[in-house]
């Protein structure tokens, strides 16, 4: 009897562990199809790489975003890490282009800068949340703050790449075929987390430390090396995103990573990952990404204006987390 | 087997009953035959309480004898599985707390239950503003002045209804919980009510505990009723008129204090003896000489100190205490759960400090703890990954996990310790209790740890797996390991232990050889843990 | 870290720790006072006259009208142990309907009163429904506020077809120059929401049960009150007071935007927190977060003055919610923070 019954909950775990995907999966089905056979245009070369394209950052950042939340914390600085990002990599490239004989010198310095600045604030986040216990909710909205506001102290206006230094970001317009290399890039790198998620033996601690982070500390697990790792990584990642976006554009904007953070939580939770921790994967990750971008893309088409396109993550946000969320647990407590 | 015992509970019972007079004829509650079943064990085993109005009822027993779990039911915290209850002659089934209350039965909880931001008036009518509202304003006069009168009827006087219990001291706090229960009662109108008190002496000095009999004795003279928990039982000599014994989720008797000793109690609390058996004790190893561990003038603040004891291979060693006596945080100090306070501590001769349990592991020290749910298992995860929760590392060729050593590793274990799991897989959410725990044997005895600190290995599992634990700590010593053990029960500690350490109130008060040959009596070791 | 004496008795050295730590609540209790009396000695010494100067305490009393009714709203949310993060989106839609609906350049539809009633309702429907998803769906309250931010981001954005309406009403138009007692109308209109909320949080079962329900949710549950009902009641309640900041907002401007409330959850968040309610939940109060506003307020106002470029402002607020949650977090080598 007790088998029966074990059994039925099972399939009824593996259906509710995979709704999201099965959700995402058909989701991208329906709208390709819908918006090919709508929109004229839409299945066009020009429309199709460019959706690829502008895949990338979002990609990046929700690999990222995905290690995070899987073992149960959040961070709600990405986006603006990534403007910080964004706006030191143009910057210095403006501020050095005459300093250093060759353009590619001055580049991958910017970038340079750019990615240890990443590291940085994702080290001091973690630091601030795994040593000092704060929420990690609480803490990243606190270096949201901070880092929008460094952002505005770099630059106010939007900043353009000079034409000099266009050979240096050149690398983000190759393509093959629609697949442009920007999101060549971002699948190898989202590929590389799901391996290191699923078979290294710190990876491994991730989907533990989410599952039951006390159960991982008594059983020797070095839990806060794990979280601060992955925090630095992810402070990595979406300056990463932030060098990709000012390499998308050719310029910088202070505010242009904001919207991303909604849409990374979109993409992630989409893509089946917890709120709660210990359940989803980067795989996952990957359709609920293409999710996002794909209906972005789509109202982007129609001429859906960005406000009421945010509207429609929102309401994709709170349905995916709470088609998510296990309530079968009697009397917990959600703060 | 349950069947057996609960017969045996109930004859003990009917045997000891017969002599009792008490102060009143009138039973105000009784509860018959109440069982309880926890997943799959018994917590409660056909349990008997009868309470007259006007007396004080202690419960005694050792820590698992069932004594929280029947207040539970009797608060309506929890559901008996079968059962009746009686009050004032009626049928008695609370759903909830607030049932009870209704009905004239109030708990005064082990951890408070006040509400610290709040004063003491909105405290003792939290819940109950209603009777004072006037418009969508609450009268706060006319509160603090019920309040005042609720407060005198435990004589506190000296504290105005407005002042903020975080103000308060832990005693008063418990005063005002205590009124606060009498007046939740009281609105039941009924005229005799019960009042539980769970262990409520263990913050409170001397002269706080005083008070508090005296207070309890005033609560019977109006002809209500007590039910009074302890581990201290020189408390429940002093202040109780009749006493029950409880032991192993069954009744073993109950007997009017005035013909109650200590000597008296430890023996109906303890029982059987020791079967050899059931513990394996043909496979105690003696302890070789080389020390492990050693742990000099330990102590964490406010809790234990001046610990001191050598673990040596081969050895079990039995730390015994009820709860609050510090030995479980002994355990956690140990493996580097918590930072200790004072003194030093020695693995193989090295002195060593550790910031986190995975500091620990690295000198091979590994707890299986106490709360399989929320500290021993990831539910999440598959049979082997739990496995190899300890042991990542070891299961590594170069970067990576190697997917088919993990594997191999779980079918080892699930065929040697016989796990019921249809395949390794499986995810442990799945399992039953002594499986779960089964798992986190494998995972701790797959971490390659030599000193293995087990808190409370067989809570919550069945008989059968509670005896397969049993070998399994035999096949420990024989390897070469050494095992702290907290034992569920005294019973357990003295029959796998080769030493016991006794604690009580957070110090060491007595130490016991125990060779296979020459065990402690159990009333020896239960006489220093009260 | 506490000092500690191995020469006493468990039980003493129990009740040292509990003595301890009741000393050091108590300091923190007096800290954001102490802080808001520092910061204007400083800034009095710094800034002369320029500073402590009749109109610029009304100019702090003007700043302080729209931060304070934020902060009021999320105190109570704070007080649960939850958190609303919709603010910049509630504030923003509320400040846009108000202006829609009343004579306007870009449209038609004059409901003078009324146009309150629709703003502030719209505003506590959201509340309701960030409750409804916090409470039933289980969602984290960090989680649902922040989808809700963006949702009425883009419901106030639809509401105006993006041409912000210019407010043309006399009346309206005329109080943010309106004085009263020598104190803005507006002022005034948040000082009375603060009473409102002042005499919620003290006279009625509902402001008691917050603190409880923040506390410890298993106590009011087992003596019968609603947790669910509590909790929705107060998201509901955020979202009126958010409704009411919109208009403030609205009514200063002279415009609906939604960049009106862009900008105020940090502030209301940094005056919360420093005001000395917990993210914990259970402590605290209005009267915490009058003294955390104020701080926000003299501190923004004494940059000013000194001429600190505006952008700093941000991430002084972001790194004072940091230290703030720093000093009172629960910390402890067992304590899991997510």
């Amino acid at each position: 009897m007790t088998t029966k019954t074990s059994l039925a909950a099972k399939n009824r775990g593996g259906v509710r562990e995979n709704i999201m995907k099965y959700f995402s999966f058909s989701a991208i089905i329906i709208l390709v199809v819908a918006l090919s056979l709508t929109q004229e245009n839409w299945l066009g070369t020009t429309n199709l790489s460019n959706l690829l394209r502008d895949t990338a950052p979002l990609m990046i950042m929700s690999a990222g975003m995905t290690m995070v939340l899987l073992f149960g914390s959040i961070d709600l600085s990405m986006g603006a890490v990534c403007s910080v990002s964004n706006v030191t990599y143009v910057h210095f490239i403006l501020a050095f282009q005459d300093v250093f004989v060759s353009p590619w010198i001055a580049s991958v310095l910017g970038m340079l800068v750019s990615l240890a600045f990443g590291l940085g604030s994702g080290i001091a986040l973690g630091l601030i949340h795994v040593k000092l216990k704060v929420p990690s909710f609480i803490a990243s909205l606190g270096f949201m703050s901070l880092w929008q506001s460094v952002a505005l102290l770099i630059t106010q206006n939007p900043e353009s790449v000079p034409k000099a230094m266009w050979e240096t970001i050149e690398w983000y317009k190759v393509s093959f075929g629609v697949l442009g290399l920007p999101l060549v890039f971002a699948l190898i790198i989202i590929v590389l987390f799901y391996c290191i998620t699923r078979f290294t033996p710190s990876g491994r601690a991730i989907f533990a430390i989410g599952g039951n982070e006390r159960t991982a500390r008594v059983a020797g697990m070095n839990v806060d090396r794990t979280k601060l790792i992955v925090f630095a990584v992810n402070g990595v990642l979406a300056a990463l995103a932030g060098i990709f976006l000012a390499a998308n554009l050719r310029s910088s904007a202070p505010t242009i990573g904001d919207a991303f953070t909604l849409k990374i939580v979109a993409a992630c939770a989409l893509g089946g990952t917890s709120l709660a921790g210990g359940k989803g994967s980067e795989l996952g990750t990957i359709l609920g990404v293409f999710t996002v971008a794909i209906i972005e893309n789509g109202m982007n088409f129609i001429g859906v204006d960005a406000y009421s396109q945010n509207v429609v993550f929102g309401i994709f946000v709170l349905l995916a987390i709470a088609i998510t969320v296990d309530r079968r647990v009697r009397g917990q407590i959600v703060k | 087997m349950s069947e057996l015992e609960r017969k045996e509970g109930r004859a003990a019972v009917a045997e000891a009953a017969e002599p009792v007079h008490s102060i009143s004829t009138e039973v105000l509650f009784s509860a018959k035959d109440i069982t309880k079943t926890f997943g799959g064990t018994q917590a409660l085993k056909g349990v008997e309480l009868e309470v007259h109005a006007g007396e004080i009822v202690g419960l005694v027993g050792e820590n698992g004898a069932g004594k929280s779990t029947l207040l539970k039911i009797i608060i309506g915290a929890q559901p008996q599985s079968s059962g009746t209850m009686t009050l004032h002659g009626q049928p008695y089934e609370p759903k909830t707390p607030m049932d009870a209350n209704k009905a004239g039965v109030g708990m005064v909880f082990q951890e408070q239950s006040l509400i610290v931001t709040l004063n003491v008036a909105q405290n003792i009518f939290f819940g109950h503003e209603k009777e004072f509202k006037s418009g969508p304003v609450i009268n706060w006069g006319k509160m603090n002045k019920e309040a005042a009168e609720v407060l005198a009827e435990v004589d506190i006087t000296d504290i105005p209804p407005t002042k903020k219990v975080s103000d308060l001291n832990f005693a008063t706090r418990q005063m005002v919980e205590i009124a606060k229960v009498i007046n939740v009662t009281k609105q039941s109108g009924a005229d005799h009510c019960l009042i539980l008190l769970d262990e409520p002496t263990s913050v409170l000095n001397e002269a706080e505990v005083e008070n508090l009999y005296k207070q309890m004795r005033k609560i019977a003279d109006r002809g209500h009723a007590v039910i009074f928990v302890s581990h201290h039982l020189d408390e429940i000599l002093h202040i109780t008129d009749r006493i029950y014994v409880y032991k192993d989720g069954t009744s073993v008797g109950s007997l009017d204090t005035k013909d109650a000793t200590e000597a008296k109690l430890y023996e109906m609390m303890v029982g059987h003896d020791t079967t050899t058996e059931y513990y394996h004790l043909d496979r105690q190893t003696t302890p070789k000489d080389d020390v492990l561990l050693e742990v000099k003038d330990l102590g964490l603040h406010g809790i234990f100190k001046h610990l001191n004891f050598q673990l040596h291979r081969g050895e079990v060693l039995g730390l015994c205490g009820v709860v609050g006596s510090g030995a479980e945080e002994v355990c956690e100090v140990i493996c580097g759960d918590e930072k200790p306070s004072f003194g030093e501590m020695y693995v193989k001769g090295q002195k060593v400090k550790f910031g986190a349990p995975h500091q620990a592991l690295a000198k091979g020290i590994l707890m299986i703890p106490k709360e399989r749910l929320f500290e021993g298992i990831v539910s999440t995860l598959s049979v082997e990954d739990n496995i190899a929760l300890s042991n990542a590392k070891a299961m590594a060729k170069g970067p990576f996990v190697s997917a088919a050593a993990v594997r191999q590793q779980a079918d080892r274990w699930i065929k040697d310790l016989r796990i019921k799991t249809s395949g390794a897989r499986e995810l442990l959410m799945q399992l039953s209790g002594g499986n779960q725990q089964k798992v986190v044997f494998s995972r701790a005895l797959a971490s390659g740890a030599d000193i293995l600190l087990l808190n409370h290995p067989t809570r919550g599992v069945d008989v059968g797996a509670k005896e397969e634990i049993y070998a399994l700590i035999r096949t420990m010593t024989d390897e070469g390991k050494a095992v702290i053990v907290l034992g569920d029960t005294t019973d357990e500690c003295i029959g796998l232990c080769s030493r016991l350490i006794v604690m009580k109130d957070g110090l060491v008060t007595g130490e016991f050889e125990a060779p296979a040959d020459h065990k402690p009596s159990q009333i020896d070791v239960v006489s220093l843990m009260m | 870290m506490m000092k500690l004496n191995p020469a006493a008795t468990i039980t003493e050295e129990f009740a040292e720790r509990i003595k301890s730590e009741n000393r050091s609540a108590r300091m923190m209790k007096l800290a954001p006072l102490m802080v808001l009396i520092g910061m204007i000695i400083v800034f009095t010494i710094i800034c002369r006259t320029q500073f402590f100067s009749p109109s610029n305490l009304l100019t702090i009393l003007n700043q302080m009208a729209l931060p304070l009714v934020v902060a009021l709203g999320l105190t109570f949310v704070i007080m649960l142990g939850s958190i609303d993060l919709s603010i910049d989106g509630t504030v923003g839609m509320a400040g846009s309907l108000f202006a829609c609906f009343v004579l306007n350049t870009e449209f038609g539809f004059n409901l003078g009163f009324f146009s309150v009633v629709i703003a502030v309702g719209v505003c506590m429907l959201c509340g309701l429904a960030i409750g409804l998803c916090h409470v039933y769906l289980k969602i984290p309250s960090f989680m649902a506020s922040f989808a809700f931010m963006y949702i009425c981001k883009g419901i106030g954005m639809i509401s105006y077809q993006g041409h912000p309406p210019t407010i043309t009403d006399p009346v309206i138009k005329a109080l943010p120059t309106t004085y009263w007692l020598g104190v803005p109308f507006i002022t005034w209109v948040s000082l009375l929401m603060f009473v409102l909320c002042l005499f919620i949080q003290n006279y009625t079962a509902f402001g008691r049960h917050i603190y409880a329900v923040g506390t410890n949710e298993s106590i009011p549950r087992s003596v019968g009150v609603s947790v669910e009902k509590v909790k929705i009641g107060v998201f509901v309640l955020a979202g009126f007071l958010f409704g009411v900041a919109g208009i403030i907002g609205a009514i200063r401007l002279g415009q609906g935007q939604i960049a009106i409330g862009s900008g105020k959850m940090f502030p209301a968040q940094a005056a919360v927190v420093v005001g000395g309610t917990s993210l914990a939940g259970g402590k605290g109060g209005v009267v915490n977060t009058i003294v955390g506003v104020l701080i926000m307020t003299v501190l923004d106002n004494g940059l000013l003055i000194l001429g600190v470029d505006p952008n700093i402002r941000t991430g002084v607020q972001g790194i004072i919610i940091l230290v703030a949650v720093i000093l009172t977090v629960a910390r402890g080598a067992k304590v899991i923070s997510k």
